[in-house]
This record gives C-alpha cells, sequence and structure tokens, in this order.
C-alpha cells in the first residue's frame, strides 16, 4: 500500500489525470455532505438553521462539482462554482431579509409558527 | 461490473452513520450525544475506509482524510448544535475545511474566493441575523434555550430517508465510477496562444534569464504553447528547454478565461440575480419599518403586564 506523503497541499504546475477510484472517495464526502444538509432542513425547527442547512447542501453541489472539474481536468465545473456562490449570497440575502420580517411578526423564529401558510 | 467498495461494508458503514446522526439530533430528555457523534463518524470511516481496500494505490492525498474528517464532523456539529451562533460558527468551519479540499483538487481560486465570499460575507450576515432575530433571555435563565432548538423534528425518520438516499446514490456511484473512461489530457498550456500579450519576446527573456536558463550569447527564438517549449537559439544552435513556471498558465487565468469566453451570458444573469436580490431585500427591510411601531406596542404591552417573555407570549392572541 502506497500512501502519497505529498507535504504541499497544491501541486506546482498542471495536474494530472486522476484515477476514478481517486474521484469516488470526494464524490461520497460530496454526498455525505448532501445528506447531512437535507436530514437538517428536515429535523431542524429553527428558520435560520434551515438557511444554513441550504448553505451545507450548496457546498455539497461545489465539491461535486469542482471534483468533476479536476477529474476532466475542465474547468467549467469551477466556473459554475462562482455561479453557485451568487445563487447561494441571493439566497442568503433574501432568506435573511424574510427572517429578520418573520421574526418582527411571530417573536419567534420556530417553523411551526407559520403552520398555516401549508394552504 | 466494477464496484468500488464492497457493498456490505458500504451498507454496515451508512447504517452505523445513519444511526450515529439520528442519535446526534438534539433530543429533550436523554441525549445521547457523544455516542451518536462517534458512531456517524465511524460510519464514515468505514466507509472510506472501504473504498481504501480495494484501491490502495490510487488513495487520495492523506490530507484529504483530514479535510474531509473535519468537513463532516463540523457539517455534523451544525445540524445538531442547539445554539444556531454555535451552529454558524460550525459552519465556517466546514467552508474552511471545503477550501481544503478545493485546494487538493488544484482548484486554487476558488477555494480562497470560498473563504472570501463564503466565510467573510455571506456567514456575517447569518451572524448579524442570528443576533438580531434572538429572544432576549429571561432573567431567571439566562442560558435559555428556544423551545424549536432543544427538539428536533422526527429524527428517526429523516435519518433514515437521508440515508436510504445515500445509499442509492452512493451504490449507483461507486458501481459506475469504475466504468468511467478516463479522460483525455488537455494541452496544459494551449490557452497561452490565446493570450499574445502575455508571453511577448521580452518577457519570456526576462523570465529565462532570471531562471539561469539563458546563458551569455544565447536568444530567444519561440514559445510553442502547444507542447509548452521555448526554444532558444545559442552559438551551437538551438535547443528546445521546457516553459519557465512563472510563464505556464495560471488556474486563476484558466478559470477568468473559461468564465468570461465561455459563458458570458451567464455572467449577465448572475448580475441580474444579485440585482434582484438586492432589490428584494430592500423591499423587505423597508417593510420593516411599519413592524417596528408594532413590536413597540407589544413590548410596552408586555411591560405593562409586567411580565416575562413567557407571559408576554401567553398575553398575545
Amino acid at each position: 500500500m502506497t500512501f502519497s506523503l505529498g507535504l504541499t497541499l497544491a501541486q506546482s504546475g498542471f495536474p494530472e489525470l486522476m484515477a476514478a477510484s481517486t474521484l469516488a472517495p470526494y464524490l461520497f464526502v460530496s454526498a455525505a455532505l448532501f445528506v447531512i444538509g437535507l436530514v437538517g432542513f428536515i429535523t431542524r425547527r429553527n428558520l435560520i438553521i434551515m438557511f444554513l442547512c441550504t448553505e451545507l447542501m450548496f457546498q455539497a453541489a461545489g465539491l461535486a462539482l469542482v471534483a468533476f472539474s479536476r477529474y476532466h481536468l475542465e474547468h467549467t465545473g469551477q466556473t459554475f462554482v462562482i455561479f453557485v456562490l451568487t445563487v447561494a449570497a441571493a439566497e442568503a440575502a433574501l432568506a435573511l431579509a424574510l427572517v429578520v420580517l418573520l421574526f418582527r411578526k411571530k417573536d419567534s423564529l420556530s417553523s411551526e409558527e407559520w403552520r398555516e401558510m401549508q394552504g | 461490473m466494477d464496484h468500488l467498495i464492497n457493498p456490505f461494508l458500504l451498507f454496515l458503514g451508512l447504517a452505523i452513520g445513519g444511526l450515529g446522526l439520528c442519535a446526534a439530533l438534539p433530543r429533550r430528555r436523554v441525549n445521547p450525544r457523544v455516542l451518536g457523534v462517534v458512531l456517524g463518524g465511524l460510519g464514515i470511516g468505514i466507509v472510506l475506509l472501504g473504498l481504501g481496500l480495494k484501491n490502495p494505490d490510487t488513495l487520495p492525498n492523506y490530507n484529504f482524510y483530514i479535510f474531509a474528517a473535519i468537513l463532516l464532523g463540523s457539517s455534523l456539529r451544525v445540524i445538531t448544535h442547539p445554539r444556531p451562533i454555535y451552529a454558524a460558527l460550525y459552519f465556517i468551519l466546514a467552508i474552511l475545511a471545503s477550501a481544503g479540499l478545493y485546494l487538493l483538487l488544484s482548484a486554487e481560486f476558488m477555494a480562497f474566493a470560498l473563504i472570501i465570499v463564503y466565510a467573510g460575507a455571506i456567514l456575517i450576515t447569518y451572524l448579524f441575523v442570528i443576533m438580531l432575530a434572538t429572544q432576549a433571555p429571561s432573567e431567571d435563565k439566562l442560558e435559555a434555550l428556544a423551545d424549536y432548538d432543544i427538539e428536533a423534528r422526527s429524527p428517526i425518520v429523516a435519518a433514515l430517508t437521508g440515508f436510504v438516499l445515500l445509499a442509492s446514490l452512493t451504490t449507483m456511484l461507486f458501481r459506475g465510477a469504475g466504468d468511467l473512461p478516463t479522460p483525455e489530457a488537455p494541452v496544459p498550456d494551449a490557452l497561452l496562444a490565446q493570450m499574445p500579450n502575455r508571453v511577448t519576446p521580452e518577457k519570456v527573456t526576462a523570465s529565462l534569464t532570471r531562471i539561469g536558463e539563458l546563458q551569455e550569447g544565447e536568444e530567444f527564438v519561440s514559445l510553442d504553447p502547444m507542447t509548452s517549449t521555448v526554444t532558444i537559439r545559442g552559438l551551437e544552435g538551438e535547443r528546445i528547454v521546457p516553459i519557465p513556471a512563472e510563464m505556464q498558465v495560471k488556474n486563476v487565468e484558466e478559470i477568468g478565461f473559461d468564465l468570461l469566453n465561455g459563458h458570458p451570458g451567464s455572467i449577465e444573469i448572475a448580475g441580474v440575480i444579485l440585482l434582484m436580490a438586492m432589490l428584494g431585500a430592500t423591499v423587505l427591510s423597508r417593510k420593516q419599518v411599519e413592524f417596528e411601531e408594532e413590536a413597540k406596542l407589544r413590548q410596552s404591552q408586555a411591560l405593562s403586564a409586567a411580565g416575562t417573555v413567557f407571559a408576554e407570549k401567553e398575553v398575545r392572541p
């Protein structure tokens, strides 16, 4: 068993091709991160934490994008993470403005307070 | 079919991880949080080890395991910590760890952009909102936690669904990933052909002199981006050397080129999204002024009722 004990984080120069079995652990971490965010979104009842969990899911998507971009040695995946960041920033600004508004109205961050909105 | 991991090990790890997540979620009475975290880590560890057992020669850098452990552990804490402010701080830790993973994937620019934009901007907004929208603690219990933070909603069902999803995702992934065709190696410095101002003869000559490649009496002839080589003419004829490291195309240049050359329309759309978000946030926060009067009214009512936060809740219809 050969461990690559490289002491530097990033290689210098152009990266080499990556085996599919090296890609798989990254994709597993990304999937696990997504599921953790999903479970958090379902179980937590605090509005702020629910939005934090969506950000976790954004992170998982970004990690998968960057991993595939590294695997194919193409930069479109990394470029797309910029747009993921944009959407996350827009979502955070809007959602948090809403959360403050809702908090002023009910004096509580609980998502159960807005039960009547379920139509 | 080529499996990257023994399916038995995969499902064992996922089941243990699911149990751990379920145990770690906040609960009112019995709260085996430490046990849950240990179990969750064990489950993830079994899967990662199982991935390593079958392909010992193509393991990722050992830094990957460190960052993955920090990332998954802190994201687990984000969803299990009862206090929102700590959840946000753990989220910053998760961001830093995933920036480390980006570095390992040689996405240097995105790693730092992630830290600046996420940990520096978005999370600060979250922290502000947490400070703005937190109930004042009542006098007798300074460390009061809100009711909705203490108890998770249906943790067992959620953990079960989540890990069934993860199991199906990873099963497909690990069965198919071994069959992925290896991509063709692209030409590293091909972009240089499209950036004539970056590789002017003066710049290349200066760079070659700096690294000591260009000796007395030699001169730079040409640069070939397709083979990443430089031709130098000396006294005894021409020789070919690799492009100096500082002349090679950097990650930032590649991303910038891809962004502006390949996706100009997407940039416009991203700008429109940000503009809309700004307008929306402005409209929403203008409304806040109207509510402020109402909140003041409520506050004075609560004060006149001489009650704590809990008493005020009962007064309101």
